[in-house]
């Protein structure tokens, strides 16, 4: 039991290492798992926290 | 109010690294319903943000109508659209939502990612290709869990 559980880990892990960082299209699917990763609260507030930053970057912009 | 989210916060929320600075919505546009969203609305301060009419609050025959209301309220940008793609409304998106629960008493209604794909597709613009591609790769990994 105890060697099954190593051996599934084990393939978990080669499967990680070999799965594709970006589509053929470009996307970057890293981006996708991390965010299907999260609930879909955490996906609002990474929304929210990039919109604050770009509003922030623009007023600095403007003000210098 | 019933109404469903679409455009960029409904890819967000199923999962795709989108950015958006607006909340879209279809509304039922049923007379009640009508009357209850804008309620809604003048609590939030809503105006058009549309030039020529930017000091005008939403009137409820606008809200009747299958156009789109691109309104600023205090609580930021929202669209709120009578009908999306090759004219599809509230009533005939239901079939094709699901409900999140965002926190404990907050659920929202938003379109399944399959169907936000599809009607994307129908009226899709330059604009729209970027986010196309990310909500299909976002579809195919969640397939893939």
């Amino acid at each position: 039991m105890g060697l099954k559980r190593q051996e599934m880990k084990a393939a978990r892990r080669t499967r990680r290492a070999t799965e594709k960082t970006h589509s053929e299209d470009g996307v970057d699917l890293t981006l996708i798992r991390w965010m299907l990763s999260l609930t879909p609260a955490q996906r609002l507030d990474v929304l929210e926290d990039h919109v604050r930053t770009i509003l922030r970057m623009r007023g600095e912009a403007a003000r210098s | 109010v019933d109404f469903i989210v679409v455009g960029g916060v409904c890819g967000v929320l199923h999962g795709a690294p989108l950015n958006t600075f607006d909340l879209d919505i279809v509304h039922s546009r049923e007379a009640g319903n009508i009357d209850r969203l804008l309620s809604a609305l003048q609590s939030l301060g809503a105006r058009y943000r549309t030039p020529g009419k930017q000091s005008m609050a939403p009137q409820s025959a606008h809200l009747a109508s299958a156009g789109h209301q691109l309104l600023m309220t205090d609580a930021g940008a929202l669209d709120l659209l009578g009908s999306i793609g090759n004219g599809h409304v509230y009533q005939d998106l239901r079939a094709e939502t699901e409900v999140v629960e965002i926190e404990a008493g907050l659920s929202l209604r938003m379109l399944s990612l399959p169907a936000l794909i599809r009607i994307k597709e129908e009226t899709a613009q330059e604009k729209d290709k970027l986010a196309l591609l990310v909500l299909r790769r976002t579809l195919e990994e969640k397939s893939r869990k």
